[in-house]
């Protein structure tokens, strides 16, 4: 018997439903939000209309732009930090070694700290005088720097902060999916005459691209997001060296207090990580694959 | 001009509150009788004062019958949570703390109640509170809102909130070395650029610890210098003159502070000024009186015993700084009298002596005159001389100042510290963009 | 030139053996089949020559080339696996020129070999498809053109068709027949079914705990079992075995058991059996006849009767104490036999001869293949 189409709505409907609160309804807010001049502490009633003027506002601002530069250049460094870094952990730790189950653990830790305590835990390895990261740099016989008080230094020390943190998360998606590929193809290709580099690259990646490219999906969403690490360790300086557009939101938000002028640069943020993940998910689609 | 206005908030303060005197003595005994049992909810900062306060509150309850729940928040999320809370038609807080950069939005938004009402209830009152013995500065500092600068004792100017964790700013400075270098505690500001350099030289630790982070940080210590120096962020037509001689003076200085202080000034939050004096990083320290507590918790600090007070040092005038944390009912309160209540005993003299005895920040001048409490901390004699020189028109306490503070000067500032811009042209840069934010905030000019 | 031997072969995990003591040599051109049961230590033993698996002892040779310590690529061997191992990222055609690829072949080259093995496995329709596109059977078949393609000296094939339906793999089986008479190349086979081993090899390894039972021709297994394993695995249905002792009565040798009292085939008594020596008799189901014209009888009661259309496959119970289960295959249909009592009867020579205590077969003539089998046999 085929199911009709109704019955498969009615099945589907709940789903939907609950994507659609869940998901959609914020962006919704967040365009309307847009449109509105509102103060907050003051009743929502007593907001008013702009039309557009919260765009034109945000979209004439210097700082946004070059906040937008500053937040790609975060992401682009980071991501692709943390996608070759846990790439290459997992390839070197997805064989069966002794103590490796204790070691996965611990590489695992950082992504389940909360982020304001891995903002400040690297607050006090990056402080000047104290830090730990200028001690070692001291054993191998490197002068201190003031890490947090450069610009580009206090630009790395965001980026190191978030490797730290998020390559894990690569690393535990890719050992899952490389746990998953068929040692069978390894061994063809083995017997292909593949060496290791072409077992990697021309095998063992390729077979496991679909996990990838949800990986670099979710980091860059995520590294779009980034703000409590940087609030604590930069709050967006020196200068706006490292005011990253997550960032310069909630400045504008509950500093400014420009709700709708904050709404209209998050849709702005919205555009462009809807774009990058579009463009990154072309790169493989793991749902036209299970299709 | 100050001295004018101070003796003006001395007045009004007698005649609004001291007209309410004859009557409250009737009520006295049961005053709390009405709210014994009741609940109601506090929110305060992860602050030392607060921490300190926190000890007291069994006593209130004990004394009142009226219970307290605490809702602790880091200090940089209050104003959000506070925000949301106010909004609502009843909210959860019936007392909250708030940083006196607040209360004009606070005010200007009609979030909070004026406490000349409740002072002026014989029921609630409490005939020895004697608000006279406050200080004077702090209480205009922190709980004054209208007059003619919005944010100033004056006409049309009431009482919205009570200090509560308030603070004026001192030099401390580390006596063993300044002795080993045989120099004078710095008197002026020539001096004090004069000592910075010596020291940077030749004690071998950085001479001026600092804040110095992007926006409100790095700002803050720019005020530091800018009021002793005669300069001012606003003209009296609300116009920018912060580029001016003097403001590009205060930065200089600053910038001088930094290449001659502890490495790593521009990053620096509080939390990092103090540690560096704290672990001997820095020979002196020039901000809140606040720190006085910490310095002398050997658990805390490598220099105790070694720190001297003095004031701040004299520029083209005397001044120093205005500022911290307050205490106010927000009008969607459930229990607004309770609040009052508590707010009341927290600030009475005995409670006063009591926070302060447990490390907390004293208000009031019987507090600071106490011979017990001097003993356990002689730097009240050097607080007490700074007060008078406090200036409570230290930052323009506008309701977009933390706008222009966080997003505009804190900014620009950070460039200046970390040699991106120069003085002159970070602050130039800056001019069009405080502007800007006055003229969309209404102000004509 | 192109044959392989293993020398002294061990392979142990931890301290498991898995494979024991192993001698084997292949000719060239030869299509081996290791056969037994799962975990008889027969594919670990595919892997060690094709080099996937480390030897523990012993010596791997590939057309007189110590290959023990090479890398599998440069064992000219090619290997298709039983779940295919097919490059789910490429195209049937880059599955099948990836090795050449990879080792720097010219392109002209590649497409020419790839373009003649697709035309051999009948596959050329299908060079673009994705293997998730293909069928079993195609990718079988493709699995089968990547090892063409590279021409090696040896094929190696580990079940190649167990994931294929009957229809299907009888089909491939048959394909495989003629792809190896046509490339001619050495051809080394894992199963456990011994309908591909009796058809597609020219001799069979026959593997048990780690070792080999037997080593022959598919007629030579199937007619002179080594010992009675490899009696017991060959043959459908299972050969009937019976626990007897030799007598020796009136001069002649009889086989005397539970209800059992046969006649010795003739070559037994010069292979030295003494009297009261315990021994194993065989018999396969198609060695007996119904009826009693046959010097060696016995009566089964028929339980179970199945009519596979030339021939009945009949299943019953001897007249014994100890109801042993026999099989019999009769020629035609013999439903009429069920639930009666029949008799049938055997020449003596049909009878394989096993001691009891070794299970090695007393048979004098197939002394010769036992060469291959290790010396740890008789315990």
């Amino acid at each position: 018997m085929r199911t009709s189409r109704f019955t498969i709505a009615v099945y589907l409907a709940p789903a939907i439903l609950v994507m659609a609160a869940a998901c959609l309804y914020p962006v919704l807010k967040a365009f309307e939000l847009s449109g509105y001049k509102w103060d907050m502490g003051t009743a929502a009633s007593s907001a008013k209309c702009v039309g557009f003027d919260n765009f034109i506002a945000a979209f004439s601002n210097p700082q946004v732009w070059s906040s937008l530069s500053t937040t790609l250049l975060f992401a682009a460094v980071c991501v692709s930090a943390e996608m070759v870094l846990g790439i290459a952990l997992a390839l070197a730790l997805e064989r069966q070694v002794r103590g490796m189950a204790v070691f996965r653990t611990i590489f695992i830790l950082p992504m389940m700290i909360a982020p304001i305590a891995v903002g400040l835990a690297w607050r006090y390895m990056f402080d000047a005088q104290f830090g730990l990261i200028n001690a070692l740099l001291g054993v191998v016989g490197i002068a201190p720097k003031t890490w947090l008080a450069d610009p580009t230094l206090a630009f790395v020390a965001i980026v190191i902060a978030d490797i730290w943190q998020w390559t894990p998360f690569v690393f535990i998606m890719m050992l899952a999916a490389l746990a998953g590929v068929d040692r069978s193809v390894l061994e063809a290709s083995r017997i292909d005459g593949a060496r290791m580099w072409h077992e990697i690259f021309l095998v063992k990646l390729p077979m496991v691209m679909h996990v990838i490219a949800i990986t670099l999906v979710m980091r860059l969403i995520d590294a779009f997001r980034v703000l409590e690490v940087v609030y604590v360790l930069t709050f967006g300086g020196p200068g706006n060296s490292t005011e990253i557009l997550a960032l310069h939101v909630y400045k504008t938000a509950f500093i400014g207090q420009q709700i709708g002028v904050a709404a209209a640069v998050s849709i702005l943020l919205l555009v462009v990580v809807a774009v990058l993940s579009w463009a990154a998910l072309r790169l493989s689609n793991p749902m036209k694959d299970s299709a | 001009m100050t001295i004018d206005r101070r003796s003006f908030v001395k007045n009004t303060s007698i005649a609004v509150f001291g007209a309410a005197l004859p009557f409250s003595g009737v009520f006295a005994q049961n005053r709390f009788a009405k709210y014994a049992g009741k609940t109601i909810t506090i929110n305060v900062p992860a602050h030392p004062h607060y921490d300190a306060m926190t000890k007291l509150l069994p006593e209130f309850t004990k004394e009142t019958g009226i219970k307290v729940e605490i809702d602790k928040l880091a200090i940089g999320r209050l104003k959000e949570k506070q925000l949301l809370e106010m909004a609502k038609p009843q909210g959860d807080y019936d007392l909250a703390c708030y940083i006196v950069m607040w209360k004009g939005e606070y005010v200007a938004k009609n979030l909070v109640h004026p406490l000349e009402p409740f002072f002026a209830n014989p029921a609630l009152a409490d005939p020895a509170y004697d608000m006279k013995d406050i200080i004077p500065i702090y209480l205009e500092n922190l709980g004054m809102v209208g007059g003619p600068k919005g944010y100033l004792a004056g006409p049309g100017a009431q009482l919205y909130g009570l200090p509560y964790g308030a603070e004026t700013s001192v030099l401390a400075y580390r006596k063993d070395v300044f002795a080993k270098l045989n120099l004078k505690v710095p008197e002026t500001y020539d001096d004090f650029g004069k000592a910075l350099r010596i020291l940077k030289e030749k004690s071998g630790m950085g001479a001026l610890t600092s804040r110095g982070q992007a926006g409100h940080q790095a700002v803050h210590a720019w005020l530091l210098h800018l009021n002793p120096l005669g300069g001012s962020v606003f003209d009296d037509q609300w116009k920018p003159r912060f580029n001016d001689a003097q403001g590009v003076a205060a930065l200089k200085f600053l910038q001088e502070v930094v290449a001659t202080g502890p490495a790593g000034i521009p990053g620096f939050g509080q939390g990092e000024s103090n540690t560096a004096f704290l672990q001997g990083q820095a020979a002196m320290y020039l901000d809140s009186t606040s720190f006085a507590g910490v310095v002398s918790d050997p658990a805390r600090s490598k220099v105790v015993g070694n720190v001297g007070w003095a004031l701040h040092p004299r520029g083209t005038r005397r001044a120093s700084q205005s500022g911290g944390l307050g205490l106010t009912i927000p009008k969607n309160a459930k229990n607004a009298e309770a609040g009052f209540l508590l707010l009341q005993w927290l600030t009475s003299k005995a409670q006063d002596k009591a926070v302060t005895r447990l490390g907390g920040a004293p208000i009031r001048n019987s507090t600071m005159n106490d011979a017990e409490l001097v003993r356990q901390y002689p730097e009240f004699e050097v607080f007490r001389e700074a007060l008078k020189h406090s200036n409570p028109d230290w930052r323009p306490i506008i309701p977009v100042w933390d706008r222009i503070n966080v997003q505009a000067l804190g900014i620009g500032i950070s460039e200046a510290l970390t040699g991106k811009k120069t003085a002159e042209a970070a602050l130039n840069d800056l001019v069009p963009q405080v502007t800007q934010i006055m003229r969309e905030s209404g102000y004509k000019i | 030139m192109s044959g392989l031997e293993l020398r002294g072969v061990v392979k142990r995990f931890g301290d498991v053996v898995v494979v024991k003591q192993l001698n084997l040599k292949v000719a060239e051109g030869e299509f081996l089949v290791l056969l037994g049961e799962s975990g008889c230590g027969k594919s670990t033993t595919l892997r060690m020559i094709a080099g996937l698996e480390e030897v523990t002892e012993g010596r791997v040779f590939i057309g007189g080339r110590d290959v023990t310590d090479t890398h599998p690529m440069d064992r000219d061997i090619a290997m298709v696996f039983q779940n295919y191992a097919l490059y789910p990222h490429m195209d049937v055609a880059k599955n099948m020129s990836f090795s050449l690829r990879i080792s720097g072949v010219a392109p002209a080259v590649v497409a020419e070999r790839v373009a003649a093995a697709a035309k051999i496995l009948n596959i050329e329709h299908i060079l673009a498809r994705k293997p998730k596109d293909l069928s079993g059977g195609q990718r079988q078949r493709v699995a089968i053109g990547r090892a063409i393609v590279r021409e090696p000296k040896v094929f190696l094939f580990d079940e190649p068709l167990s994931n294929l339906d009957a229809k299907l793999r009888s089909h491939m089986r048959a394909e495989l027949a003629v792809l190896h008479q046509r490339l001619g190349k050495t051809t080394i086979y894992v199963t456990h079914d011994q309908v591909e081993a009796m058809t597609l090899a020219t001799r069979i390894v026959v593997f048990d705990k780690g070792q080999i039972q037997q080593v022959g021709t598919p007629a030579e297994v199937f007619n002179n079992p080594a010992n009675t394993f490899v009696a017991g695995f060959i043959g459908t249905p299972s050969m009937n075995m019976f626990e007897v002792v030799a007598q020796v009565r009136n001069g002649e040798l009889r086989l005397v058991g539970d209800g059992i009292d046969w006649a010795a085939p003739q070559w037994l008594g010069a292979v030295g059996v003494k009297d009261a020596q315990p021994l194993t008799l065989g018999l396969r189901p198609q060695s007996l006849s119904a009826g009693e014209a046959l010097v060696n009888r016995f009566t089964l009661r028929a339980d179970v009767v199945e009519y596979l259309g030339t021939e009945s496959q009949v299943v019953g119970v001897t007249q014994t104490k100890d109801e042993r289960r026999i099989s019999v295959i009769v020629p035609g249909d013999a439903r009429a036999m069920h639930r009666q009592h029949v008799s049938f009867c055997f020449d003596p020579s049909a009878l394989h001869v096993f001691d009891k205590g070794s299970g090695a077969s007393l048979r004098p003539t197939i002394n010769d293949t036992l060469t291959y089998t290790n010396k740890e046999m008789t315990p």
